[in-house]
């Protein structure tokens, strides 16, 4: 499904990614790991088409279509999602306005006919049952004075109301407690199908727990150092990124 | 040294001589008093950034007729009062007699109830800082005149419909008093709409006397052609406990200047001003406010958003002055604005005076444009850029929109916000 080859970024001028070769097919939960400052963020940011990075080589194909070439709203059309490490606040849009906005342009581009109001306000409150999200915050402005809990739940909702082809979380269980956790696992793991991938982008092994992966990469320095299945995140647990020779200050948890 | 421009004798001309014999003296009196008035220049403190856009022509001068269509008037869900270039026009207006409200025009006075008037008009406002309401006072043709007795509610929003009909060049000079008795309450919608494309001159005065525990709220909604250049001045005295409210929309223009003045003369009295600006292409507009807490214990907060697009000018000046004995004042007053191209400008000066010590006072004014990360975040979820950019510009007023109590305000006002969006946003 998503095949990239050779992928550098860099961002004003400083290059981040330095050679990122990887295959994800349909079905499959990749998770790539590594610490701080490895490139993680940077790669979920370059696939879903922040102009903020400058793609300086390399290619990356969604279906065999060059996803480069696409503008940032027609790679979410064409079903890649990208759950933020931090989901913006945007007082004065509502979180409903947001919502069905976002559903009904996926919609238009499916050639579905758009829902109105009433129809968007069942299918969101049902969705936001599924993540445990009052639909109170439907209201709110989006993510405006959300605990970080409550703006993670946020964006797996998003997820399963948008239904991407291929979800990108990325460091989605940063700032969750053991129940937020749950939730958030429980949404992922809904999202899991035959026709779907689910990458995941962490400095911790805690997510995989809940989000059994089918393989383990390892991000440092701007490229994959290490692949494997869901031992290898084990492993990095046990023995810290320092074992693979990576310097890292904050690999305890 | 350059001489400093005049206005030109052109507009002191008599005008129409229907009003009562009072109100023809006043006029003639305000008119003398104007000979030699220096027009605004760039050196001129209080129209420092707006100067260069007033151009007024001889032409100008005449005192457009009051006839043309009342255009396509909307449905109005309350009472409705309609000017036609400051002359009220009976048969398309519609309000009831109702206990303890009078609606009266200045031509429909008799001798006697004339008389108290010209102590009245202009005693709300400085006229200092408000040139051109003197200009007002010397052309006025009409003018309304509502008055609560005390304890009066009127039960529905009373729409006053100003409309420009400029076929030839010519001036309007609308004028309302409004005189809001103890307890009375009262909610006064003003429309400023235009037809005809011929260059026009619209000063406005509108007046709001506020007795103890009066609560009168005021919208503004500014919607003239871009043949107009519209002046327009609001002066409101409060007494003690007295409620005032304000929610003023405005669309640029060649030129648009608004003023709106506040004086807290009794304890306890309350004023809330909210604005909304939106300007684009070559237009303009401008906001002055001034707040004074002259007595104890009031509270004011002045909340005004500007959007400028293109390569538009938007002005805000927002005064605050606390006076010696205004102890235990609260005022806050915030403007942030946003610049949505880099051709297009906004000039915003907070100027406070406090001459009590214990008072609390806050302001902030930002200037900004749209968040770069909000937009990622939006499009990101398959929004397209141009809907994202109209939703993100909508989310910077919506609050203040969404306060217009008038329903039937706020749809006229989000219609007219649309056009902006479909005209500023290009489809990509």
């Amino acid at each position: 499904m998503l095949s990239i080859k050779n992928l550098h970024a860099s961002v004003e001028g400083k290059e981040i990614l330095k050679g990122i070769n990887l295959e994800i097919k349909a079905g499959e939960v990749h998770a790539i790991m590594g610490p701080n400052g490895s490139g993680k963020s940077t790669l979920s940011q370059v696939l879903a088409g922040n102009d903020a990075f400058e793609v300086t080589e390399g290619e990356v194909t969604l279906n065999g279509d060059n996803l480069l070439d696409l503008e940032t709203e027609e790679r979410a059309r064409e079903g890649i999602f990208l759950a933020f490490q931090y989901p913006v606040e945007i007082p004065g849009v509502s979180n409903l306005q947001f919502l069905r906005t976002a559903v009904n342009a996926m919609r238009k581009h499916k050639g579905q006919d758009e829902m109105n109001a009433a129809e968007f306000m069942k299918l969101a409150k049902e969705v936001s049952k599924q993540v445990d999200l009052d639909p109170a915050f439907l209201k709110r402005g989006v993510n405006e004075g959300f605990s970080g809990g409550e703006k993670k739940r946020n964006e797996i909702m998003q997820a399963l109301l948008l239904q991407p082809k291929l979800a990108i979380l990325d460091e989605t269980d940063s700032g969750l407690d053991i129940d937020a956790l749950k939730v958030v696992s429980d949404g992922v793991n809904a999202l899991r199908s035959e026709d779907r991938a689910i990458l995941m982008v962490t400095h911790y092994q805690r997510l995989l727990n809940h989000i059994v992966p089918d393989y383990v990469h390892v991000l440092a320095g701007g490229k994959i150092i290490k692949s494997g299945g869901r031992e290898l995140a084990l492993e990095l647990e046990e023995k810290g990124y320092g074992w693979l020779g990576i310097k890292d200050d904050d690999t305890s948890n | 040294m350059k001489s400093v421009p005049m206005l030109s004798s052109a507009f002191l001309h008599p005008a129409g001589e229907s009003l009562p014999e009072p109100l023809l003296a006043l006029r003639k009196e305000r008119a003398s008093a104007l000979v030699d008035m220096p027009l605004p220049t760039r050196k001129t403190e209080n129209w420092k950034y707006s100067s260069k856009y007033l151009k007024l022509a001889d032409d100008m001068a005449i005192s457009l007729p009051a006839e043309g269509k009342t255009g396509n008037s909307l449905a109005v869900p309350g009472y409705k009062v309609v000017f036609i270039n400051g002359v009220m026009i009976p048969e398309a207006s519609e309000y009831p007699d109702l206990d303890g409200i009078e609606i009266l025009s200045f031509n429909d006075l008799a001798n006697d109830e004339a008389e108290a008037l010209p102590a009245k008009l202009g005693s709300t406002l400085n006229h200092d800082q408000v040139q051109f309401a003197r200009l007002n006072g010397a052309r006025f043709e009409d003018g309304l005149l509502i008055r609560l007795k005390p304890d009066a509610v009127l039960d529905q929003p009373l729409f006053i419909i100003h409309e420009t009909s400029a076929d030839a060049s010519g001036s309007a000079y609308p004028r309302i008093y409004v005189e809001a008795g103890a307890n009375s309450q009262l909610t006064l919608v003003e429309e400023y709409t235009s037809s005809g494309e011929a260059s026009a001159l619209v000063s406005t005065v509108t007046e709001f006397n506020l007795a103890d525990g009066a609560n009168v709220t005021s919208i503004r909604l500014n919607m003239e052609g871009e043949n107009v250049q519209h002046i327009g001045a609001t002066g409101v005295l409060q007494q003690r406990s007295s409620r005032f409210e304000s929610h003023c929309v405005g669309f640029g223009g060649p030129l648009r200047r608004h003023d709106l003045q506040v004086r807290l003369e009794g304890e306890g009295a309350e004023t809330k001003l909210n604005g909304v600006v939106v300007t684009q292409g070559k237009q303009h507009y401008d906001n002055h406010t001034s707040i004074d807490h002259v007595a104890a214990h009031c509270n004011s907060e002045e909340t005004y958003r500007n959007i400028a697009a293109d390569q538009s000018h938007a002005v805000f000046n927002g005064r605050i002055h606390i006076h010696q004995d205004a102890q235990k004042s609260n005022a806050d007053m915030n403007n942030k604005n946003l610049l949505l191209s880099n051709g297009a400008e906004i000039d915003t000066k907070p100027e406070l005076e406090i001459y009590a010590d214990d008072v609390k006072c806050a302001h902030g004014a930002t200037i900004g444009q749209l968040d770069e990360t909000s937009v990622f975040y939006l499009v990101s979820r398959g929004i397209g850029r141009r809907q994202a950019n109209v939703l993100l510009t909508m989310a910077f007023i919506n609050e203040l929109v969404q306060q217009i109590p008038v329903e039937a305000v706020r749809e006229t006002a989000q219609a007219r916000l649309s056009d902006f969006f479909e005209q500023t946003f290009q489809e990509a």
